[in-house]
Formats: C-alpha cells, sequence, structure tokens
C-alpha cells in the first residue's frame, strides 16, 4: 500500500514540484525591474591641477599633471566588504551595459574624463583637451606617468586603441556614442587627436562614459576572452579572484597613479539578490556596505546611529508612457488629460516614502541643460476634463496599466493612478507581471500604459534626448512609445551640433517644453540611488551615473 | 494508514515476486529515468513557452530590435525550436553539460556544481532537524495520546506549517541575526564551520515546513501500532515500555513515515530556492532564481535536471529502504487487500 501511495505521489511530487520549482520563482518574482544602465564615472577628487573644460566645446590648455606613483604609500585601509544585487558577467567595458559589471569594471578601468558627484566632468587620464575653431578635431593631452597595473605605461597607442575598439564594436551596447568619430590617431606617446563626422557637443561627455575606458593596447596581445578573466588597468584595483555568479575580490594597485590612493587594500564585492537581506546584512554587521536600500527601510537605515544612508541624485526618471500605436493613446488630447491628473506629490509620498523627488521635466536635475521653468501639466481635475472633453474618446475606456510585479512603488503608482484615472471614466486595469515577460510585453509594443524608468548614461543630455524622441534614428522607436514629433527630431538634431553652449542650453528648454506638452509620457519621480555603509565607512559617495568610486573610501 | 496488525504474510507465488530485491530495484530505476527525462523535457518546452528574453534581460532598456537581434543570433535563440533542442540534446548526451551560461559564457555545470556542496548540505540538515524533531515529539504524542501533550504536539507545528518560509525566516534573521548576532545574518561560508553555522537558521527555516506533516504520519502510525496484537504481546511478555516503543512500534510505524519523508525531500529542495534566496546563500536554488530571471536557459536547464536526479534518486532510495523494512512492498501489486 505505501508502494501505490508512493508512486502515485512520486509522480505528482517528483513531477509536480519540479515544475513547481520552475514556476514559483516566475510567480513570486522578486528581481530588478528594468536593468538600470550603470555606467562609470565618479566622485574621486582629481589630484593634480585639475585643468580641463568642464563644459564640452570649450577648450582647455593642457598642463601638465603629473602623478607621482613612487610617492603612493596609501593602503592599510583594510578590506572592504561590499554586498550588491548582482555581480559581473563580464568585464569587458566596450562589450556591457549590465550595472553589475560596470560598477566592478569601473574600479579596474578608467577612462579619459570622469563625471563627479555632482555631475561635473573631470579630466581624468587626460589632462586635459583643445578644440578646434571647426569644432571638428578634439587634441588630448593624456596625462604622464599613469601606468597600469602591471608597470607598463599608459601611452597614446592604449587610448587610440581602446577608443577605436570601443567605436568598432558592433555589438556594443553603448557603441552608438561614438558614432560622431571619424579617426581617431597618436601623433606623439602622450596626445591623442579625434576627428568628427561633424561638430559634436557631447564629445567630452561620451568619452567619458565607461564604455570608453581604457584597456592595454591590442589587449596584449591575448584574445578578449583571456585578457578580461584576468584584466589589466589602470584603475585603483585589480581582480584578485572571481566566483562566476558569485563574490569577487579586489586587491589594491600598488602601481596605481594618484599618490597615496586607494586607501583600502582590497574590496570584497558578495552577491545578495534581496534587498530585505542586504540592509540586514549591514545591520548585523556582516557587511560594510550595500548598493541598495528598499525605500521602506530607508527611515529605518537613517534612524540607526551606526549606519549613514546615502541618497545620490541619479541621471534617472520614473516614466508614465503610452503606447501611440493604439488608437486612444495617439490622441494627444487623451495623453494630456491623462497627464493631469498625475499627483507627483502624492506618488513621491505614497510609493517612494518621500525618497523619490517629483520630476518638472524628462530631463533629471543632475543633468546638463535641465530647465525647471518649463511649463508641466500639473495635477488639475478641471483642466483633465476639459481635454478629455476634446478628445475623440470623450467618453472614457477601459485599458491597463503595466508594470513589473516586482516594483512595489510601480504598483502603487499604478494603484493611485487607477483610483486618479476615474474621475474622467477611464477604467484600468493593472496588469501586473513578472519582470522577463514584462519586458518582452514593453519593447513589444504590447502594452497600452507602462511604467519604466529612462536613464541617460553620461552628463549630456543628448543620448536621452535622441533614444526618447527621435523615433527614426534613436533606435527605441522614442522609448517604445512610438511617439513622432518632426520638430523635436530637428531641434535634436540641431543640439547635437551646437557648440555655443547658451544657445545649447534654449534648444533643450524647448526640447524639454514640446515633450512636456505633446506628454508622450509623463515623468513622474527622480528616484535616486538609495546606498547605505556603516558609520564607520568614509569617502564613499556615488556619482549621478550610481557608480562608486572606492579609491577615496576608508574604514576606520 | 497501514499499520493495523498485519497478518502473517501468506504463501506466495513466484510469478507475484518478479526476481526480489534486485528486480525492484530495477524497475524502480527505470521508472526513475523516465522521470527524470520528462523533467528534462517538460523545463526545456516550459522555458521557452513563456514569455520573456534572455537579449532584453541582458540589455535592459537600451535592448534596441537590432541589440535584441544580435544577441539572439550569437546564442542561436534565432533558430526553430526543434533545432534548439536537437544541439541541446546532443550536447547533454555527449558531454553531460546542458550548454553554456547566456550570461556567464561558460558551461552551466562550472556555475553549478561549486554551488551543489551548499545546497546539499542545506537539504541534509534540514532533513536531519525535521527527524530529531519528529521522532521525540511524535513518540510523546502516540504515548499521551488525546491528553494535553498530544493535542499541543498537534496543534503548534501546524502552526509552524502554515507560516511562510519567507516569514520564519525573516523573522529568524531578525531575532538571532541581527539582534543577538549569534548567527550570520545571512550567507555561508567560507569553511566548513562558518558554513555550517550559516545554515543552522536556514535549515531549520526549511524544516519547519515538513515537521508537522512528519509528526502526524509518525504518530498516527505509532497509534494504531500500539495498539495491535503483537504489541500487547510484547507488553505481556512484560518487557519495557521503552523497549516495547523503540524496537517493537517504532520500526513498523516508521514506513509510511519514511516513506513520506522521502517525497519532503522534495518539497525541502523547492524550498532552497525561497530559504537560499532570504538568506542570501550562493547555492543552487538562488542560481536557479536568478537564471529564470534572466532566462538564462542552459542553467536552468542544468540546475533542474540536477535537483530532478537527487529528488528522484532519493525516493528511489527511500522505497528501496522502505522495502528492506518490509519486503511485502516489493510486490508489484499488494497481496493483502484491506
Amino acid at each position: 500500500m505505501s508502494q501505490r501511495i508512493s508512486r502515485r505521489q512520486l509522480l505528482r511530487f517528483g513531477v509536480g514540484s519540479a515544475g513547481l520549482l520552475i514556476i514559483t520563482p516566475l510567480v513570486a518574482a522578486c528581481s530588478t525591474p528594468s536593468t538600470p544602465i550603470g555606467q562609470s564615472a565618479t566622485t574621486s577628487s582629481t589630484p593634480g591641477s585639475t585643468v580641463g573644460s568642464t563644459s564640452t566645446g570649450g577648450s582647455s590648455t593642457a598642463s601638465s599633471a603629473i602623478a607621482s606613483p613612487t610617492a603612493a604609500t596609501g593602503g592599510g585601509g583594510g578590506t572592504l566588504k561590499y554586498a550588491r544585487t548582482t555581480g559581473p558577467t563580464s568585464l569587458d567595458p566596450h562589450n556591457t551595459i549590465v550595472s553589475g559589471d560596470v560598477y566592478t569594471l569601473n574600479q579596474i578601468f578608467e577612462p579619459l574624463y570622469i563625471t563627479d558627484v555632482k555631475g561635473a566632468l573631470q579630466p581624468h587620464l587626460a589632462t586635459g583637451h583643445t578644440v578646434s575653431a571647426d569644432g571638428k578635431t578634439y587634441t588630448f593631452d593624456i596625462r604622464k606617468g599613469v601606468s597600469f597595473s602591471d608597470g607598463s605605461a599608459l601611452t597614446s597607442k592604449d587610448v587610440v586603441f581602446s577608443i577605436l575598439r570601443a567605436r568598432d564594436n558592433k555589438d556594443g551596447p553603448l557603441s552608438f556614442l561614438d558614432s560622431a568619430i571619424k579617426t581617431v590617431a597618436a601623433t606623439d606617446a602622450q596626445t591623442v587627436v579625434i576627428t568628427l563626422k561633424q561638430p559634436w557637443a557631447p564629445l567630452i561627455s561620451d568619452i567619458s562614459a565607461f564604455s570608453n575606458s581604457i584597456v592595454p593596447d591590442k589587449l596584449q596581445g591575448k584574445s578578449a576572452a583571456v585578457f578580461f578573466q584576468s584584466p589589466i588597468g589602470t584603475g585603483p584595483f585589480t581582480l584578485k579572484s572571481w566566483t562566476k555568479g558569485g563574490t569577487v575580490v579586489l586587491a589594491r594597485n600598488q602601481k596605481y597613479w594618484q599618490a597615496g590612493l586607494p586607501h583600502l587594500d582590497g574590496v570584497e564585492f558578495s552577491i545578495v539578490s534581496d534587498d530585505n537581506q542586504l540592509v540586514q546584512q549591514l545591520q548585523g554587521g556582516q557587511v560594510q556596505a550595500i548598493d541598495s536600500v528598499p525605500p521602506a527601510n530607508v527611515a529605518d537605515v537613517k534612524a540607526n546611529p551606526q549606519l549613514t544612508l546615502i541618497n545620490a541624485p541619479q541621471w534617472s526618471v520614473d516614466l508614465l508612457l503610452f503606447n501611440e500605436k493604439v488608437g486612444r493613446f495617439a490622441d494627444r488630447h487623451v495623453r494630456r488629460a491623462i497627464s493631469h491628473l498625475v499627483n507627483r506629490a502624492q506618488i513621491s509620498q505614497a510609493a517612494t516614502f518621500g525618497t523619490a523627488q517629483p520630476a518638472d521635466s524628462f530631463f533629471p536635475p543632475t543633468l546638463q541643460y535641465y530647465d525647471n521653468t518649463i511649463t508641466m501639466l500639473g495635477y488639475d481635475l478641471a483642466a483633465a476634463k476639459s481635454e478629455m472633453a476634446q478628445s475623440k474618446f470623450a467618453g472614457g475606456f477601459s485599458t491597463e496599466i503595466l508594470v513589473p510585479a516586482s516594483t512595489q512603488s510601480w504598483n502603487q503608482t499604478a494603484q493611485i493612478l487607477q483610483e486618479a484615472l476615474k474621475a474622467i471614466n477611464i477604467t484600468v486595469k493593472i496588469r501586473s507581471i513578472e519582470t522577463a515577460a514584462y519586458k518582452k510585453a514593453f519593447f513589444g509594443f504590447d502594452y497600452e500604459i507602462a511604467i519604466n524608468n529612462a536613464v541617460n548614461d553620461i552628463s549630456d543630455p543628448d543620448e536621452m534626448a535622441s533614444f526618447q524622441i527621435d523615433d527614426v534614428n534613436g533606435g527605441s522607436t522614442s522609448f517604445w512609445t512610438g511617439y513622432h514629433n518632426p520638430a523635436a527630431i530637428k531641434l535634436v538634431g540641431q543640439a547635437e551640433a551646437e557648440l555655443d553652449d547658451t544657445k545649447r542650453k534654449a534648444l533643450y528648454k524647448q526640447i524639454q517644453q514640446i515633450v512636456a506638452d505633446d506628454a508622450p509620457y509623463v515623468p513622474l519621480t527622480y528616484p535616486p540611488a538609495l546606498k547605505a555603509v556603516s558609520a564607520k565607512v568614509t569617502g564613499f559617495e556615488v556619482n549621478p551615473a550610481g557608480a562608486v568610486r572606492l579609491e577615496n573610501v576608508k574604514v576606520s | 494508514m497501514t499499520a493495523e496488525p498485519l497478518p502473517a504474510v501468506p504463501p506466495l507465488s513466484r510469478s507475484v515476486r518478479r526476481g526480489g530485491i534486485w528486480g525492484y530495484a530495477g524497475r524502480r530505476l527505470l521508472y526513475a529515468v523516465g522521470v527524470v527525462v520528462g523533467v528534462v523535457v517538460i523545463t526545456f518546452l516550459l522555458l521557452h513557452l513563456i514569455p520573456g528574453d534572455p537579449a532584453q534581460s541582458m540589455l535592459g532598456n537600451r535592448a534596441t530590435p537590432q541589440a535584441v537581434a544580435a544577441l539572439r543570433l550569437r546564442w542561436g535563440l534565432d533558430r526553430p525550436l526543434w533545432t534548439q533542442f536537437g544541439s541541446f540534446a546532443a550536447r547533454l548526451i555527449t558531454r553531460g553539460d546542458t550548454g553554456d551560461s547566456l550570461f556567464y559564457q561558460v558551461p552551466s555545470r562550472t556555475l553549478i556544481f561549486p554551488r551543489v556542496g551548499v545546497t546539499l548540505e542545506l537539504v541534509v540538515l534540514a532533513g536531519l532537524f525535521a527527524v530529531l524533531v519528529t521522532v521525540p515529539l511524535a513518540l510523546w504524542a502516540a504515548v499521551r495520546r488525546d491528553r494535553l501533550a498530544d493535542q499541543v504536539i498537534r496543534i503548534i507545528p501546524s502552526i509552524g506549517a502554515g507560516l511562510p518560509a519567507l516569514w520564519v525566516g525573516l523573522m529568524l534573521i531578525v531575532v538571532f541575526g541581527v539582534h543577538l548576532r549569534w548567527f550570520p545574518v545571512g550567507g555561508a561560508g567560507p569553511g566548513p564551520w562558518l558554513t555550517f553555522r550559516g545554515l543552522i537558521l536556514p535549515a531549520f527555516t526549511a524544516a519547519v515546513a515538513i515537521v508537522p506533516v512528519l509528526i502526524r504520519s509518525l504518530r498516527a502510525g505509532l497509534i494504531e501500532v500500539l495498539e495491535s496484537d503483537y504489541v500487547a504481546a510484547a507488553r505481556a511478555k512484560s518487557l519495557s515500555e521503552p523497549r516495547v516503543l523503540l524496537v517493537h512500534a517504532a520500526r513498523n510505524a516508521a514506513v509510511p513515515t519514511l516513506t513520506l519523508f522521502g517525497l519532503n525531500i522534495a518539497y525541502l529542495v523547492g524550498g532552497t530556492v525561497v530559504v537560499e534566496r532570504v538568506f542570501g546563500i550562493d547555492g543552487l536554488g538562488n542560481l536557479l532564481f536568478d537564471s529564470i530571471s534572466n532566462r538564462d536557459f542552459p542553467v536552468v536547464q542544468g540546475v533542474s535536471l540536477f535537483f530532478a536526479v537527487v529528488v528522484v534518486g532519493v525516493n528511489v532510495l527511500t522505497d528501496l529502504a522502505a522495502s528492506a523494512v518490509d519486503p511485502r512492498l516489493r510486490m508489484t501489486r499488494p497481496v493483502v487487500r484491506r
């Protein structure tokens, strides 16, 4: 008899639970929502002189800021245990966009310029650059006295190889940043000249992206697969060990060019996929830094004297998007009516616990040329009703909002909107599904209204503007909305080629105003990077790309 | 439930026995292989049926149609499903591997094997906890049948079964990890001692869910056995009560519980997905979860194949163990009908 039970149950439990094993996580789904796009750039104080133009287009004289690696003592600062939600899958800077990769490889590789905490560009492996009068030739002075972690000196050959490798990698997710570059050449060991196909204002921003990090010439003759298993860069740390899908251990780069840095002897990155567990490990003293604090836990972390919360503004904005391939959302009045019912203050408080500021442009404030003087469609019931009355769908309709089930704040936002839209006879069903399925639906235009997050990888807004407005060349059909406004597209092109800062600012103001009026997507809030460290940790700063440079970090 | 006093085994004809223990083991194995093959095929189909695309997962919001197409081409996901299954099956048979991880570009087994140890240790430890809690409590409840101890033992663990592992785990972490700091908040290792220490709370969490079922089964078995004639006979011989309980009653009452325990190993293995996640343990469960979220097909196949082999293997072993305890179980159909 127990044999009969066992057979039947074996079948039911064995196969059933194997099946359940597969299905349960899909249903539970608590992975990250849209993979945030990270990148490099940083916080550090640049040693030596910080000569160089921070705004693009200008020219800067190259003064020699020679690092003195011989004077480098540093170290002795112990090991930082840093738990993150994702780890690296690849350390090839020219071939990735995943945050787990980027935030690891940017401790090992560095670009010519970096972005500081405020979002400003600072010379790094370059000491400065000059721009020709026609805006098409950039001459970079490469910093002297910089060496790779194996001791070989950084020369212009390495820079030429790296930037061309980044540009010519067809599969590289960010290779489009270098699309304006015509040639890259070394004129001497410390000078690199980049010529452009047309005047291109965002160039220095583009060059500062992690995807333009400098690797040794020809990868020291190794294949990419071999080289990036034990990478050699100019960054403050070197790769000591890497368990695939697990812990990554970095060691201090003894040859680092910034005197006395890094303070730490090493870094141990562990992966903790669950963000509650992350916070608990920090509270329990098991790690000294975590890369993500759920908004719901922010108050707890702030109240704890042994912890420091880091709330860093990002080049990131949460958007409510309309699929214009669906007839009613091609109607501008419908989009504007809905926009008037988005109560950003309420969403900020209820859905993000006040951690994310209400948005007032589709550019986040940390981005160059962000303009808060534009007029947004504010929360206004009467205006919403009047817009709806002017639309072809005055009687109202039923629709759905697509959100990934695992992103709590977006699910709450959807509920707030569901309630608000009743006022104009729009019945909303919330379609909250597992993350990968959500992506499939969103990228496949299989949605009506969706919530998603848009990021910029560099300080220049051109990336975000062309990706979200230029439905022909931007690559994403205006961030998968199908939005098409020829006037706005034309302005985006003009802004790319405009080297005068004041004129560029005016162009981007116009662009932000058009988007606010057309409402192809409604900016909701600006989600910050919420990280936390033990109070013993100092020097831990996060730049608007979400990147942390660890060379200034100390553990007392 | 089985165990009212089993009548004397009637004489059996050879045709019913079919080759004794080895024949029985052979049939069970053949059956097990069938189940494993089924799991492989069903997992493959399910993975490709559910919506979601590894290329989109990897590229995030930069998943432009061109970039996605390029990645799908590189990963061979643009080919027809049956071609993909063909090359998958060929590689599985010839090289014993389910393919290269799409995200890490290394063979799946190099991701899976380093994580087998910690997950198996977690399952074994959870099983051990379950037995250590079950046996004494079930004995106590059976002896004190319908009295206070019995009621309490039946009710309290049932509450535990009703609590989700997620919650139990979090509570244990907050109390023993964050406040008392007796155990690590999460993670396990490095080294055997730290691994063991890190696995105590997770194993307990996993065990909580299956203990009530086991207690009920063993208690019921014991109660029926204790009412049987041969126990009465044993008592009549004035054997000591512990001897009656442990030697005469427990062995016979254990058979159904043993089978049930084997089946619950499947539950424990499945439970590792949640438990490893809550406790931040870098084991197979966590790997499976992340691989499913990313749609890293070869790794999901690899882990589910491994889990299937473990679960089916344990079930075969418990069946064999049960048949060793009670040879009547080797019959292809029950001889004794009630």
